[in-house]
């Protein structure tokens, strides 16, 4: 392939319909990530991003522009493409094991079973196997959600603030947790946040959104080597340098974004 | 919290439960004992203690309950099984539920008791005409809750189903079944517990041909009360025994639904 990008986005403008009118939600978004790439997209809420992320899972429909991955435009969900959502979504009537096999079909010649162990073994679930979501806590459930999300061998991997649900110490852990698992599958991946301590420990790039419509303001690249030294001048000053971003735009969103 | 504060409570718990029975048995009891009353019209309990166990021993009782659970089993597969698939169909589509749903609405306002002279006409006065009647009762809380079950599902897990690009199938028995089970399993609470007592109703209205409602209704017309009583009785621990094994069976079969953290 002469492209060595993964997912290109060009002009792509989405609007919803309330009542009678026609709402711009995204406008004008322009995004090239690489194979290998975690790209993470961060914005005050309701600038836009989880429609922006959903419309890479493809459950928003249609749209103008086109989003291609992998040179094939986007259109519907796809089993290619592994979603982890903000709350878990496991289903509670099946085991951590069937969540986890959900989506994978049984093909000849893959042993499904080892697949699914596998996976499990990857996010740190051994033993969970048989347990129901239930008797599992929030960090282990987005485990699961995640190893749910991999098992196909995804081209991408698109994560809905996957941590934002959790307690600030098991966040910064899953963080770590996060970028081991998406060093070792080498996965290109898409993250929505509104932790701007998270884009950057986890990210090689950050889309900063602003709002309404929901626009690409600035992309500040993170060429920071890992694994990340939170308390290291360089994390301090890019973390600066998105906050600074939301300063600018509008003093009352910033108690929002972070 | 130590062990004689629950030895206690579980006491008075059980004592308030069943204060309102014992002083009502009481009562019975003492115009029973006092001659109170004519005992062809209330017959004191030792007499219907011993009208239990006189029918109990000739086989009367057995016959009688046997025939009535029958009859609730059939009327009850053919209505439920009916509800269920109605109320899955109205679910899933909303062209069903346009269709069939104003119909189903405007047919569930007639009371019961109105459908037994179509009913008679129809199907006679036999056993058909019974299990048709309870049927109808059983359909209507199997439609309603599964139609709840259904539509109630969270949009959440129907994305999930998208993502992993669901096949029709696969998507009702993953996802759509196990989500609407405990509403389901409510319906058939309600269904069978209606069905249980539409028999008797049923027994009562056609010709006898045994059942607890057939049993009853002949012992009035012979005078006994004491058979009415038992009859009665039997009836309602059967109904509670019901209702209870379908419980256990939602505590067994909804393990999945403990609260998470």
């Amino acid at each position: 392939m002469a492209d060595t990008e993964t997912l290109q986005i060009k002009n792509v403008h989405k609007t919803f319909r309330v009542g009678k009118q026609d709402i711009d939600v995204l406008e004008d978004i322009n995004l090239n990530v690489s194979a290998g790439e975690f790209v993470s997209v961060i914005g005050a809420s309701g600038c836009g991003k989880t429609t922006f992320l959903r419309l890479l899972v493809g459950l928003e429909g249609e749209y103008q522009g086109d989003i291609l991955l992998n040179g094939k435009r986007l259109n519907g969900p796809s089993i290619n493409r592994g979603i982890v959502f903000q709350n878990h979504r496991l289903l509670p009537w099946l085991t951590i094991e069937k969540n986890v096999g959900l989506g994978l079909e049984s093909k000849k010649g893959n042993n499904k079973a080892q697949i699914v162990q596998d996976h499990i073994d990857l996010v740190g679930l051994k033993g969970f196997c048989k347990s129901y979501p239930y008797q599992l806590s929030g960090g282990m459930s987005q485990r699961a959600a995640i190893a749910r999300a991999l098992v196909n061998r995804p081209e991408i991997l698109l994560l809905d603030e996957p941590l934002g649900a959790l307690d600030s110490l098991t966040r910064m852990y899953m963080q770590n947790e996060l970028e081991r698992i998406w060093k070792l599958e080498n996965i290109t991946a898409v993250m929505v946040t509104h932790d701007v301590e998270e884009a950057v420990y986890l990210s090689d790039r950050i889309v900063i959104m602003s709002c309404r419509p929901g626009k690409i303001k600035r992309i500040i690249p993170v060429p920071l080597s890992r694994p990340r030294d939170r308390a290291s001048y360089d994390f301090m000053r890019i973390k600066e340098e998105v906050l600074k971003e939301f300063h600018l735009q509008a003093e009352e969103h910033f108690a929002y974004s972070i | 919290m130590n062990y004689l504060d629950y030895v206690s409570r579980k006491i008075s718990d059980v004592y308030s439960k069943s204060i309102v029975l014992l002083i009502i048995f009481a009562a019975w009891w003492l115009v029973g004992a006092y001659k109170l009353a004519d005992p062809t019209i209330l017959p004191p309990p030792s007499k219907i203690l011993r009208t239990l166990l006189e029918l109990a021993k000739e086989g009367d009782l057995v016959f009688h309950i046997k025939m009535s659970i029958l009859r609730v089993i059939k009327g009850f597969l053919i209505g439920g099984t009916l509800g269920f698939v109605l109320g899955i169909l109205m679910g899933l589509s909303k062209t069903a539920e346009k269709l069939v749903g104003p119909l189903f609405h405007a047919v569930r306002q007639v009371p019961l008791l109105g459908w037994m002279p179509l009913i008679v006409l129809w199907c006679g006065i036999g056993e058909t005409s019974k299990v048709v009647f309870i049927a109808i009762g059983a359909l209507y809380p199997m439609v309603l809750n599964t139609f709840e079950g259904v539509r109630g599902i969270s949009r959440e897990y129907l994305e999930v189903a998208r993502v992993f690009e669901f096949k029709q199938l696969k998507l009702i028995t993953t996802i759509i079944l196990p989500a609407a089970l405990p509403n389901i399993l409510t319906g058939v609470r309600f269904s069978l517990t209606i069905s249980w007592m539409l028999v008797v109703g049923a027994e009562i209205f056609s010709v006898s041909a045994g059942g607890l409602g057939d049993m009853i209704w002949s012992a009035r017309d012979t005078f006994r009360m004491d058979i009415v009583i038992v009859g009665l009785i039997i009836i309602t621990l059967i109904g509670i025994t019901l209702s209870k094994s379908v419980k256990l069976l939602e505590t067994y079969f909804l393990q999945w639904r403990k609260t998470s953290h």
